[in-house]
């Protein structure tokens, strides 16, 4: 088990370093001059200079690479031209909107496309499997801004039952009444999100549940008398979704900075959106602060993903020591 | 020559891959063929959010522009981005796929770790960071596109290389003393061609989802018709929730861009059932 973790350890660390060092390069080897991309152009001739040289960028790329590194290290990733507040802060007041958007999709997603994926493979072939199978099609092949339209027509403008966008009613309440606020405000982002995400869940679901159906222990477990519903239950369950847990995990990760449309549409005020503001405001420090989230949010749901699939998969966790 | 044909035979039985495949060949024929007969969209009219009529078939748009024409025009370019995008990955992941899954040192080990890495990254915020700096272009965004479509290629192509090295017929184009890239280009891509043109299309699809992705975000060509630039319009507008509502301005090229996709997915699925023998039934 712990050589297994290093393992994944290492290669975490490894996709953050490679992830950082491609929006270093990127931003610096265009061919516009980097300083006017890293200096806002309002500031004074010397504030201006300072900022160069606070950069480094004076100096030789590679030296400006191992600076960024350290300052990296320290936890300094400059500061905002929009807002003129360190980048760090700006991030942290945007993740937690971000990270209660994903809680729950992945919530919606589990809960509801594993019981589907196991109909479709109990009904394999059937009407209802087919069904289920073209709805994935659909699924898989959905453009976000398409179904967030979709939503905000029925809900917001017609039926008038949920807000059209932000994540609560200013000015900000507080106590109970504020958070139904924001809970009314999340649904539509949510559910957009999940439907793009679920269709994966249910193909994974069905497909890994269909050849965990024809296993050995399965008819095993069948002969001992069980019925249908505690053998897919308790032995056929656990073991299909591994795949499953696999695939939301890694989506999941990405959607940290994959949320950009959503958060957009909807103008939910998490990192996506963010995104969406340092690109139409130049503002290249956030730009590479949030990438450097995005992709330590990508390692640390890979891992817990893999801390999920080792403790349903006890070969993995004990084929490593 | 029996086996093409009973490639062909099943997929024309695929009732799914037949429709898919007339979708792709009518949004071709038309992003093709329809410029010539509509002529580009530019500046602006008096027929201000006309419902879809006799006039406008589909409406227009808050210029007064037609919204069939600028679906048309969005139509080749969406085809000169994903034919674009597929060109670059070809180019990228292809070479790399077959390197590092023919050859076994510490080269093909080092190309793989980056498979792995580059899947994992998220791709649609490097895209919007690149597209941002390069300047809005289609030409820009197609290659963007590309450039980072290539890991998922690469990964396919690699796990099929790995198998077919370990064919006899490998080993035999070995001893004749033919060239490596003989070998990989002819004998081992060719037959790794099934899983490759199904990610190709898989490639398509998912370029023109991040066009009007990048479109939409604002990183489009300013000076082409997109469906993600007509939706970033739409909905910079507020159509969706203004009323009376010009539902054609922003449910069109929605469904156009859905349907671009569903087509290559059910083309690319049709296609792996048929090129993949355990599929069909």
């Amino acid at each position: 088990m712990s050589r297994y973790l290093i393992r994944r350890v290492v290669r975490g660390l490894l996709t953050i370093f490679i992830s950082v060092s491609l929006t270093f390069f990127i931003v610096r080897a265009m061919p516009s001059d980097p300083v006017s991309l890293m200096v806002s152009p309002q500031m004074t001739p010397a504030a201006q200079q300072a900022m160069i040289e606070s950069y480094g960028l004076n100096q030789p790329l590679l030296v400006q690479y191992g600076k960024f590194l350290l300052q990296l290290f320290q936890g300094n990733l400059g500061t905002s031209f929009s807002k003129h507040i360190p980048v760090t802060q700006y991030l942290l007041e945007r993740l937690p909107w971000t990270l209660m958007l994903l809680a729950a999709v992945m919530v919606l997603v589990l809960a509801i496309g594993i019981p589907v994926g196991v109909l479709a493979a109990r009904k394999r072939g059937k009407l209802a499997d087919r069904i289920i199978s073209v709805l994935v099609t659909l699924g898989i092949s959905v453009f976000i801004p398409f179904i967030s339209f979709l939503l905000l027509y029925v809900f917001a403008f017609r039926l008038k039952i949920l807000p059209t966008g932000g994540a609560y009613t200013p000015p900000r309440g507080a106590g109970l009444a504020y958070w139904l606020d924001v809970g009314k405000h999340l649904i539509l982002p949510a559910v957009a999100l999940t439907i793009t995400n679920l269709a994966n869940a249910v193909m994974y679901t069905r497909n890994s549940m269909i050849e965990v159906l024809h296993e050995d222990y399965i008819r095993t477990a069948y002969s001992k008398g069980n019925d249908t519903k505690r053998v897919i239950r308790v032995h056929a369950l656990k073991n299909a979704m591994i795949p499953t847990v696999t695939v939301i995990g890694l989506q999941i990760g990405t959607m940290v900075g994959g949320a950009v449309v959503t958060e957009t549409v909807f103008s939910w005020p998490g990192v996506g959106r963010l995104i969406y503001d340092a690109v139409n405001a130049l503002d290249y420090p956030v730009l590479q602060g949030a990438f450097l989230l995005l992709a330590v949010a990508v390692v640390v749901m890979n891992f817990l993903t893999d801390l999920a699939v080792a403790w349903l998969d006890p070969r993995i966790r004990l084929g490593g020591q | 020559m029996k086996q093409r044909k009973s490639t062909l035979y099943y997929f024309f039985r695929n009732r799914n891959g037949v429709l898919g495949l007339c979708g792709v060949a009518l949004i071709m024929a038309i992003g093709l063929i329809g410029p010539l007969f509509l002529a580009k969209p530019q500046g602006y009219t008096t027929d201000i959010l006309v419902a879809p009529g006799a006039a406008h078939w589909l409406g227009t748009d808050s210029l007064g522009l037609d919204i069939l024409a600028e679906l048309v025009w969005g139509a080749r370019t969406s085809l000169y981005v994903s034919v674009l995008a597929l060109l670059v990955a070809a180019a990228i992941g292809l070479p790399l796929g077959l390197v590092s899954g023919y050859f076994n040192n510490w080269f093909s080990g080092l190309i793989d770790g980056f498979i792995d890495i580059f899947l994992t990254i998220p791709m649609l915020p490097l895209m919007i960071i690149m597209a941002a700096i390069m300047g809005a272009n289609i030409t820009n965004v197609a290659l963007i596109l590309g450039i980072f479509s290539w890991p998922s290629l690469a990964r396919v192509t690699r796990n099929s290389t790995l198998k077919i090295r370990e064919m006899q017929y490998i080993e035999a184009a070995n001893s004749m003393g033919l060239s490596k890239m003989r070998i990989l280009f002819r004998h081992i891509l060719l037959n790794a061609s099934g899983p490759v043109f199904v990610n190709l299309t898989l490639v398509m699809a998912s370029a023109v989802l991040s066009e009007a992705s990048l479109s939409f975000l604002g990183l489009g060509d300013p000076t082409t018709w997109s469906w993600g630039t007509m939706l970033k319009r739409a909905w910079s507008a507020n159509a969706v929730i203004t009323s009376p509502n010009p539902w054609w301005w922003w449910l069109m090229p929605s469904l156009c861009i859905v349907l671009y996709v569903v087509c290559f997915n059910l083309f690319g699925m049709a296609l792996n059932d048929t090129l993949n023998p355990k599929g069909r039934s």
